[in-house]
């Protein structure tokens, strides 16, 4: 019989808007948000403003009207990653093959474990108890045989649950699930399935493979392997950072494109300070763009050597955003994201081993003797 | 003042020394070559102020004079001319140049040739001597492990150490390393210098089949001369790493395989190798090597078998195709020797046997095994 893994995938209940609740006992029951109250958007809503529709990555204006009585809280970054730092404490506990996502959700390979337990249900069991009684915040968890199906699960039974999607009712819990809920297919690949007339698993899986190749590209191969239960991607706890980014939501939409260009000049400015205290360098850079109606645009070009400098940033920049500024469009938010990193580049062949010189100083003691 | 030169014999120098003319030259003196004439010698210089190379020729002249002409076009019209000779009238006062052939005459304008920058000239220099085919030999099986890396410059270069009246030539790229050594040369003090890659490249192009080579070096620059060739490279100025520190002198486990057998088999399985790493497995046991290669991202996987002789333990050790069929293919004995030690230890290559006087020993440094 084939050996199975055994993956959880933590996440954490309304992280920011938990901690908050948590260290001010004043916003308890309340409906919370962390985020900016003008021209902001919100970061994390605590489930009581969830009740009235607020979600995250909402515009600020946006969830005020859907919920007047909502609590504004500017964010303190410093508690949510002491706190981090505490549920990957728990993790430790049971594995080192831990792969964090952001600070408040992670994947877990428990197929062996420091604690040498069977049944990986358990683990979830004790790392969410371990979780409140050192944190006092809540975590949800989704158990599976990979890192798919786990994320998926995780989300069921939303908040402070667990979901075990066990092998022989992975097939049946696929083909049932709505083409949303698949983790990876966001808001426009969802509508276009829905063109396709897929609305859950079982419709998808009736695409061949060449069929969503040539309609969603690279990403049609990973589709087509989901819903069969095909995930091989491996928990990697080295996982490094794919791009570097700043952007900027604007206290007044822009309107004039020199006064865009000054705001892509800053924003330059910032990311080769980024990319200089982070040593990176990458070959794609890419422009965000959101209009006035919140719709939102990207561009990126990749260039053959590495942008090492401010000005070959900023040109670069610049050039996107007149060959894709429209007349007349207001815009709200301008980001500057660069990926293609060389050491995402470099990490193929790494495994090359080096010849294991001595460095320069042992160089001349070798010598004398 | 007058010249005349066979246009074949002349074109054979150009050849030899436009070498030295870079692709992109900083001034516009150097697209030329300096002809300076002396009695019946006209020397032919050309350089990109890193590496210079001088020539000589014999004329029939009436006058000495120097003058710098354009390298491109004369070098095209004598290509186009049959062989004959031809006639060159330098005009000294504005340096036009008028060449006569059988056919017509050709009209082009040189430059003053003392605004040509100075070659360097061999001062305080030691010197050694070493029968050019070895130094052919030394060049061809060496440039090929130098790196591209211009952060790591000592290593664009290849180490020329000479010592006990040896001379080593070392390369590296960090990667895989090779060290040639001739112990034949007559006794000169210790010294060791970096010659860069493109000195090394034309010098392989122009050295002859036959005859010495004289090596001249001093903190500076290295003087190759041969015939009526020299040329003069600036050595690159950086601390070339302790090789011999890395080198394993005693690992444990000995593979004797046929070099052809071995390159043919390592050339077919890359074919399904990973791109990137473009990693083989080699799995030894006891007189059997099986070569493998899988790339997961396309489901591409090849096996060979091989015979060999191997003393030492099983051992399953990943490599580079590409430098391994690189460094076999500078090896010229039917067999080679593989001396290993663990999956992440240098291996050490090795002939299976050396010419008079010379020794090769190549390094590589193993791609990691995955789980």
């Amino acid at each position: 019989m084939e050996k199975h893994r055994k993956i959880i995938h933590v996440d954490m209940d309304a992280f920011y808007a938990s901690v908050e609740q948590r260290d001010n006992p004043d916003l308890r029951g309340k409906p919370v948000v962390v985020g900016g109250i003008k021209r902001g958007v919100v970061a994390s809503a605590s489930y009581e403003a969830r009740q009235f529709g607020v979600r995250s990555a909402m515009p600020s204006s946006l969830a005020l009207r859907k919920c007047p009585n909502l609590i504004f809280v500017p964010s303190r970054f410093d508690a949510y990653r002491a706190a981090s730092q505490q549920i990957r404490a728990v993790f430790f506990e049971y594995t080192d093959l831990v792969e964090p996502l952001s600070l408040d959700e992670a994947y877990l390979d428990v197929t062996v474990n420091k604690q040498q337990l069977k049944s990986a249900i358990f683990i979830a069991q004790k790392i969410r108890k371990e979780i409140f009684e050192r944190t006092q915040l809540t975590a949800s968890a989704g158990v599976s045989i990979n890192k798919f199906i786990a994320k998926v699960a995780s989300d069921i039974n939303k908040p402070n649950g667990m979901k075990v999607i066990l092998p022989h009712e992975i097939n049946d819990f696929l083909e049932k699930l709505a083409i949303e809920k698949f983790h990876g297919i966001g808001k426009v690949t969802a509508q276009k399935m829905h063109q396709l007339g897929v609305k859950n698993g079982r419709d998808l899986k009736q695409l061949s493979e060449i069929e969503l190749l040539t309609r969603f590209g690279k990403a049609g191969r990973f589709y087509y392997d989901i819903v069969r239960g095909i995930d091989n991607r491996s928990v990697n706890p080295n996982r490094i950072r794919k791009s570097i980014g700043v952007e900027r939501t604007y206290n007044e939409d822009l309107v004039d494109l020199e006064e865009m260009e000054k705001k892509v000049e800053t924003l330059a400015e910032n990311l080769f300070k980024h990319i200089e205290k982070n040593q990176r360098s990458g070959r794609t850079l890419t422009l965000k763009i959101k209009y006035g109606n919140f719709e939102t645009a990207t561009r990126s070009r990749t260039v053959p050597a590495d942008l090492l400098t401010y000005d070959a940033i900023f040109s670069l920049a610049k050039a996107l955003l007149y060959e894709n500024m429209e007349e007349n469009l207001r815009v709200r938010l301008l980001g500057l994201t660069i990926s293609n990193l060389k050491e995402e580049r470099e990490e193929a062949s790494n495994h090359q081993l080096k010849i294991p010189f001595p460095s320069a100083t042992n160089t001349s003691s070798l010598k004398k003797s | 003042m007058k010249f005349s030169v066979s246009s074949s014999d002349l074109l054979k120098q150009l050849q030899i020394v436009s070498g030295a003319i870079g692709s992109n030259p900083v001034l516009p003196i150097l697209e030329d070559f300096l002809f300076t004439i002396e009695g019946n010698q006209l020397n032919i210089a050309a350089t990109d102020l890193e590496t210079s190379i001088t020539t000589a020729v014999e004329v029939q002249s009436s006058g000495n004079t120097s003058i710098a002409i354009p390298a491109k076009i004369l070098m095209d019209t004598l290509k186009a001319l049959p062989q004959q000779p031809i006639t060159f009238s330098i005009n000294e006062d504005n340096f036009a140049i008028k060449i006569t052939s059988a056919y017509g005459q050709y009209k082009l304008a040189g430059e003053n040739g003392s605004d040509f920058p100075q070659i360097p000239t061999a001062d305080d220099v030691h010197t050694i001597v070493v029968p050019a085919p070895v130094l052919a030999q030394a060049i061809n099986k060496t440039l090929f492990a130098t790196s591209n890396d211009e952060l790591r410059p000592a290593m664009t270069g290849v180490y020329f150490q000479v010592a006990n009246n040896t001379l080593t030539c070392v390369a590296t790229d960090a990667h895989k390393l090779v060290r040639f050594a001739y112990d034949d040369i007559a006794d000169t003090p210790d010294a060791t210098f970096i010659v860069p890659k493109k000195a090394l490249n034309l010098l392989k192009g122009a050295l002859p089949p036959g005859d010495e080579v004289t090596i001249s070096y001093n903190r500076s620059n290295a003087f190759f001369t041969f015939g009526d060739v020299n040329m003069v490279c600036r050595l690159i100025d950086a601390r070339y790493p302790d090789y011999n520190a890395v080198i394993p002198a005693d690992n444990p486990n000995t593979m004797t395989v046929n070099r052809s057998d071995f390159q043919s088999s390592m050339k077919r399985i890359a074919i399904y190798a990973n791109k990137t790493t473009n990693q083989v497995i080699l799995k030894i046991t006891e007189n059997s090597l099986t070569v493998s290669a899988q790339d997961l991202d396309f489901s591409n996987e090849a096996t060979e078998q091989l015979m060999c002789t191997y003393e030492g333990d099983p051992l399953t050790i990943g490599f580079n195709a590409k430098f391994l069929i690189e460094m076999l293919n500078v090896l010229e004995t039917d067999e080679v020797k593989m001396e290993l030690s663990t999956a992440t230890r240098a291996g050490i290559l090795l002939p299976s046997e050396n010419n008079e006087s010379e020794e090769i020993l190549m390094l590589v440094m193993p791609v990691m095994l995955s789980n």
